[in-house]
């Protein structure tokens, strides 16, 4: 079996080996390309959109079987920008991995800091830091899953009462539990309350934005604190107040629900509730959906579920999540007991 | 159009990538995030026209939203990211003009040759089924995307299959099916927990669901605070 991507429209298919070789169309935009001579079919992969080239795309639902997870290879950079940046040309040893799932994937790296590793990704991501010695991780409370012995931990209020009060405001408690390799270096996993994804980003002075309750760790050098939202905040359903990271370290966040990453560049909209986190260098303001008459968007904004959403503009990358806790928590309710006088 | 399913099964997101002129019907409440060239329509009419209040409120038994939402791309390359609202997964299914039954509230989206009612399938199956009392019934030609609630499987079935009720996702309509009892005896049958299940017949494709809502709301319920 060879995969391959079309290069103009990305349509996936699946041929059989004897088509090797052979220029084929795509169905799709009616480019023409050449089918590669080798290219490996990873059983792990799912069997994606079995594309026939004569046939509709119809295939059976794989097995939800965990998929094996590759070992741990330290990467530079995290390796899931891959949804929002452009997939690269027809690489076809490259195909599977580039296409399939790239949320599923493991993401390491290392810094000065550190070296991390999320697997499980992405329903019950775990992070696992390997923390040089004399350096400090910063956390929210009951994010530790385990650690070992060489590692001290403190919990206590850092930073000044300013700063504290506008963690608090943005979701986030007014603890923080402080990491620190005495001597030796040490290990930490930590993990979110929920199921979900847990997303990582290097600030080198950058200013980030987190959706209430999203913080999950930083090494030092990030400052966490709330930001003011005002009426941004009051309408866009994500709190009046935000998390603001900004600095230079490492920080981790997580969601309920899979974290995918977006690159705006020409304009963005996300329901209000899906947001994870945003970057600084773009503009939101809160508006209805886009539509043909005033009256329709009115109807949409009333009936259509989604009330406000957040339109981002310049550009910057946005985080949004999969799932909403609060669906879930509407669906559940109709399952709690009757009040029994 | 073109579809990219992410962060499957459970978590699953699903990227549709539309061009200029091209426009999705998807359920209220499921899009997550979109590009900025988009118009959205809100009705109870299906797009072109037909439907109506009368539809809307057939929808409405079959566990979907009175309203549609039509997002129609007003330039080339516009995604629009949309999910449902439970953990599960999101399948593809291409209507090439038969007829396809769909449980309700497993309807996510669908191309605008598609029309979609509801459909009234018996009173025992009704009530017995663990189902909605309507379906969702989709024909004409396009593309169709549904959700389930756990992971989707798909057999073809050809001759008989067993399956539990409360399972379903979605069956083509040259299939067939009766309740019966899942053993023997009917007493065995609901001790043994599984009550009646649904006998499929005929030829055809059955999708169902790994996990059933009802028996995870029931293992919640008594752990939430009475309302």
């Amino acid at each position: 079996m060879i995969q391959f991507d079309c290069q103009s429209c990305q349509k996936r298919y699946k041929v059989g080996d004897e088509l090797a070789g052979k220029k084929v169309k795509c169905r799709e935009c009616a480019q023409i390309m050449q089918i590669p001579v080798l290219a490996e079919a990873d059983d792990d992969d799912e069997p994606l959109i079995v594309a026939q080239l004569a046939g509709p795309p119809m295939r059976p639902q794989p097995p939800p079987t965990a998929r094996p997870q590759p070992s741990p290879i330290s990467r530079p950079q995290p390796a899931f920008a891959a949804l929002a940046s452009q997939r690269p040309p027809l690489q076809p040893q490259a195909t599977s991995s580039s296409r399939a799932n790239a949320s599923s994937k493991n993401l390491s790296g290392t810094t000065a800091d550190l070296s991390y590793e999320i697997s499980q990704r992405p329903d019950f991501a775990l992070v696992r830091i390997k923390l040089q010695a004399g350096r400090k991780i910063l956390a929210e409370p009951s994010a530790m899953v385990s650690m070992t012995p060489s590692v001290k931990l403190e919990a206590g209020i850092k930073g000044g009462l300013g700063k504290t009060f506008g963690k608090l405001l943005g979701g986030e408690s007014l603890i923080t539990n402080t990491f620190t390799a005495e001597n030796e270096p040490g290990e930490i996993m930590f993990a979110g309350g929920s199921a979900g994804d847990v997303a990582y980003q290097r600030l080198e002075g950058q200013t980030l934005y987190l959706q209430r309750g999203a913080y999950m760790l930083n090494t030092e050098g990030v400052e966490v604190t709330g930001k003011w939202q005002g009426a941004k905040g009051f309408f866009g359903g994500e709190g009046l107040v935000l998390l603001k990271a900004s600095g230079y370290g490492d920080l981790f966040f997580n969601s309920y629900g899979a974290i995918l990453e977006v690159d705006v560049t020409d304009g963005f909209i996300v329901d209000s509730g899906y947001i994870v986190a945003f970057e600084e260098t773009l503009d939101y303001h809160v508006t209805v959906l886009p539509g043909l008459r005033s009256g329709g968007k009115i109807k949409s904004l009333f009936f259509g579920g989604e009330g406000l959403v957040c339109e981002f503009s310049g550009f910057g990358r946005v985080w949004i999540q999969t799932r909403q806790v609060n669906s879930f928590l509407a669906w559940s309710n109709v399952f709690r007991p009757a009040k029994s006088n | 159009m073109q579809y990219e399913f992410l962060s499957r099964p459970a978590m699953t997101a699903a990227k549709l990538t539309l061009d200029a002129g091209e426009s999705i019907t998807c359920e209220v409440g499921a899009m997550i995030a979109m590009s900025r060239g988009f118009n959205v329509e809100t009705t109870s009419r299906n797009k072109g026209g037909s439907g109506g209040i009368v539809k809307g409120l057939k929808r409405m038994f079959a566990g979907e939203n009175f309203f549609l939402n039509h997002f129609t791309a007003t330039s080339p390359a516009q995604s629009l990211f949309i999910g449902p609202a439970m953990l599960g997964d999101i399948i593809h299914y291409p209507m090439t003009g038969g007829t396809l039954v769909v449980q309700g509230s497993s309807w996510l989206a669908s191309t605008s040759g598609v029309e979609i009612d509801a459909t009234f399938q018996g009173i025992g199956k009704a009530l017995f089924s663990g189902e909605g009392i309507f379906w969702v019934k989709c024909t004409g030609r396009g593309d169709l995307i549904l959700n389930s609630f756990g992971a989707i499987h798909c057999v073809e079935v050809n001759g008989e299959f067993v399956i539990d009720s409360g399972h379903i996702v979605a069956f083509e309509d040259t299939l067939e099916f009766r309740l019966g009892k899942a053993g023997k005896s009917l007493i065995g049958s609901f001790l043994g927990g599984e009550g009646l299940v649904c006998k499929f017949s005929g030829q055809g494709k059955l999708y169902y669901q790994t996990h059933n809502p009802p028996s995870f709301g029931k293992l919640l319920g008594p752990k939430l605070k009475p309302r």
